[in-house]
């Protein structure tokens, strides 16, 4: 008997071993590239419309789809598969986290790739996306959009209550009185939201949707003159503390604690800001291109996009996201094949016909796939006008850390009214260890 | 016999937690080879406030949800270990929602506990006025608030006690019925039945499942931090150490740091089943037992 027992315990042992040291699935150079990407189910969808005419316009090129739930998520799986030996060939990232993984390597660089091909040229992509993805001098990852910060507003609430629409040139304080005047009622009759904790009259629209992040401030600090870090290229603490920082921030705050324009915490763990712009109860949210792809399925009203308000000068903020080639893929050269007719032309018009980007090939951004005004954002000129006027944040290996930690400080501030120095204080202090541990490219 | 279980507990779980360990005096990445940092990271953790409220946030949860939940499967154990009409489908019914997912466990509350749409405010506030409950008080604000937020958390874990609830069932059951019928001829109260037999007698199950539920507790709270609250409200009101370890290693990338965090929730483990254990000697030797 001690024997068969002797074998199953070795038998179980090979398995378990085996099963430990395997490479994940797909992860054999002959199999389809792997592609990790995180999105709406509009986006994901868009992602699986791009490569269905990948497979048809280069047959036996299999490209497999690597759904992450969202952000966190994207960042914890590409770390886990890389440390396991198996990461994915390609994956999708906005600049402002990928630095992380720039800087320990684990992004191969492509200009050597570029320099070669006939199909990248680099001339043809707005230099600010492309910029963004440049570390220590190499170009790691190639733009797919060149998207910005913009005002979405529901065209037909502003029609019913006869408020002017967002037009060019508005101020902060003309935004301010826009949202003051579109907060109303289930009668239709303004109201200030401050009163409405725990009290009779919640508005049944709020004027504006607006989240509490260190990167929805930064373009106002900048219109303002001023900068949110020392030194853009190697930041050691945030500048909030300036009176441009200071007020940018206040106003940002004052949205809810003064006007009670933008919907409560409460409200928002309700009904995020999306849905409820998207269900008619937000007359206007500062969002980027992302939210297209969902407000398209919208049929119920009109809506159209806005530039952001100005305090001195028109500033963006560049939200932009790259297709990155992991160091240790795999099938380097078909991943790269890929990458090529993503951004291309070609794939860059079938990305945009689905709403979901700014296109960051130029030619793609100025063509009626783009700016079809038979699909909503009629005025989706917006975001080229923009373009000139985008910078970026810092892309410090350690912006994310920067990010969570500056999110949970704004959020009480805009929500709970912490006092703005105590705020400004928690901001640099707390921000301070993580500008210091980070690397630079 | 023994051999597969071996095996599978070295290689699946000693010792991917030495190496763990071990790692907690590097400074790895997950990408690059660990370089020695000796006791760098542990320093570093003395000083973190994030670190220090997700351990106490920690403890307070175990402290708290950890009586709560083997005091209600005790109670219900007690409760329906007869056969009587309704038991057996109320003994599912305990049971059940240990055998959800937590993922969906997870979503299923976070539905509960929207403030505006959620069910269990709107039943909080029928009767009530303006969006008031009959009392005139705000219903709990889930999400939002430090305290409630970390008073749902600990709601949603106390009902998945069903495993706490079948042990002591079992053990409930396995009692002499004749101890029971001398304490009836003797007219023994309800309460002395419990306090001089029953408890005594469950002693050692629900000192074993306590300090089993310690254990657990420090990590049972990571998924409904992750999907409910996501570590919030700010600041950190229901971050734990499992859920401060999660995002320090795999998205801040600082492994060598989280494994130094779990290492001092091992050693918090070490020390409380330690304590337990001298605790319930004490209190064999107190009954003979």
């Amino acid at each position: 008997m001690r024997r068969p027992k002797a074998l199953l315990a070795a038998l179980l042992a090979t398995v378990l071993f085996g099963t430990g040291c395997a490479a994940g699935p797909g992860a054999a150079a002959d199999g389809p590239v792997r592609l990790l990407v995180f999105g709406a189910p509009e986006e994901l969808a868009a992602y699986r419309t791009l490569i269905e005419a990948y497979g048809q316009a280069q047959p036996g090129n299999e490209v497999q789809l690597i759904e992450a739930s969202d952000r966190k998520d994207l960042l914890a799986r590409l770390a886990t598969s890389v440390a396991g030996g198996a990461p994915p060939d390609l994956f999708l990232m906005n600049y402002r986290f990928y630095g992380q993984f720039a800087a320990k390597n684990v992004v191969e660089p492509l200009d050597e790739r570029i320099a070669a091909s006939e199909r990248v040229n680099p001339a043809d992509y707005y230099p600010v996306a492309v910029e963004a993805f440049t570390w220590g001098g190499k170009q790691l990852c190639l733009p797919q959009n060149v998207s910005s910060l913009a005002v979405y507003y529901n065209r037909t609430l502003f029609a019913k209550y006869q408020v002017p629409e967002p037009k060019a040139g508005w101020t902060w304080n003309d935004m301010v009185g826009t949202a003051i005047a579109m907060t109303r009622d289930d009668r239709g009759v303004v109201v200030k939201g401050t009163e409405s904790e725990g009290a009779a009259a919640r508005p049944a629209v709020h004027g504006l949707g607006v989240e509490p992040s260190i990167i929805r401030v930064a373009p106002f600090t900048w219109s303002a003159g001023g900068e949110i870090v020392d030194d853009p290229d190697r930041p050691t603490r945030l500048t909030l503390d300036t009176q441009a920082g200071r007020e940018a921030l206040k106003n940002l705050v004052d949205l809810r604690q003064a006007y009670g324009v933008v919907p409560t915490d409460e409200e928002v763990e309700a009904e995020d800001d999306e849905s409820r712009f998207a269900n008619g109860r937000l007359a206007m949210l500062m969002s980027s291109r992302r939210s297209t792809t969902t407000f398209r399925s919208i049929t119920g009203f009109e809506w159209d996009v806005a530039p952001l308000p100005v305090y001195q000068d028109q500033v963006g903020v560049l939200h932009s996201d790259a297709y990155c080639m992991t160091r240790g893929a795999k099938r380097k050269d078909a991943a790269w094949r890929f990458l090529e007719f993503a951004i291309s032309a070609e794939g860059q018009q079938i990305i945009a016909a689905t709403g979901r980007t700014v296109p960051s090939h130029i030619g793609v951004s100025q063509s009626p796939v783009f700016l079809d005004p038979s699909q909503p954002p009629r005025n989706a000129q917006v975001f080229l006008d923009t373009v000139p006027t985008l910078r970026t944040l810092p892309t410090i290996s350690t912006w994310p850390e920067v990010e969570d930690v500056t999110a949970g400080i704004l959020e009480n501030a805009l929500y709970r009214g912490d006092r703005l120095d105590e705020v400004i204080r928690a901001l640099d202090e707390q921000t301070r260890p993580l500008f210091a541990r980070g690397e630079h490219g | 016999m023994l051999a597969p279980y071996l095996i599978g507990l070295v290689g699946l779980v000693l010792f991917p937690a030495a190496v763990t360990l071990a790692l907690a005096f590097t400074e790895y990445d997950l990408v690059n080879p660990p370089s020695w940092a000796g006791l760098a990271n542990v320093s570093e953790l003395v000083t973190d406030p994030v670190f220090r409220v997700a351990l106490t946030n920690s403890l307070v949860f175990a402290l708290v949800a950890v009586p709560l939940r083997v005091l209600l499967a005790l109670g219900l154990a007690l409760l329906l270990h007869r056969r009587s009409f309704g038991a057996r489908p109320a003994r599912v019914a305990a049971l059940l929602p240990t055998a959800v997912p937590e993922i969906a466990y997870g979503l299923l509350w976070l539905w509960l506990f929207n403030p505006l749409y959620g069910p269990i405010n709107q039943l909080l506030r029928v009767g009530g006025e303006n969006g008031l409950t009959v009392l005139g008080r705000t219903p709990p604000q889930w999400l939002t608030d430090p305290t409630d937020a970390r008073a749902a958390i600990i709601l949603m874990s106390v009902f998945t006690m069903g495993e706490t609830f079948v042990v002591l069932l079992a053990a409930r059951r396995a009692l002499p019925a004749d101890v029971y019928e001398v304490a009836a001829l003797e007219d023994a109260t309800g309460w002395d039945v419990f306090r001089r037999v029953t408890l005594p007698l469950m002693a050692p199950v629900l000192a074993l499942l306590v300090v089993r539920d310690l254990i657990a507790s420090l990590h049972f709270s990571f998924v409904p931090a992750l999907v409910v609250t996501d570590g919030g409200p700010p600041p950190y009101a229901t971050t734990y150490l499992s859920l401060f370890i999660y995002r320090t290693g795999f998205e801040y990338l600082r492994y060598g740091y989280a494994a130094a965090a779990t290492l001092v929730m091992m050693l918090l483990t070490v020390a409380a089943v330690v304590v337990q254990w001298r605790l319930f000697r004490r209190y064999r030797a107190f009954y003979r037992l």
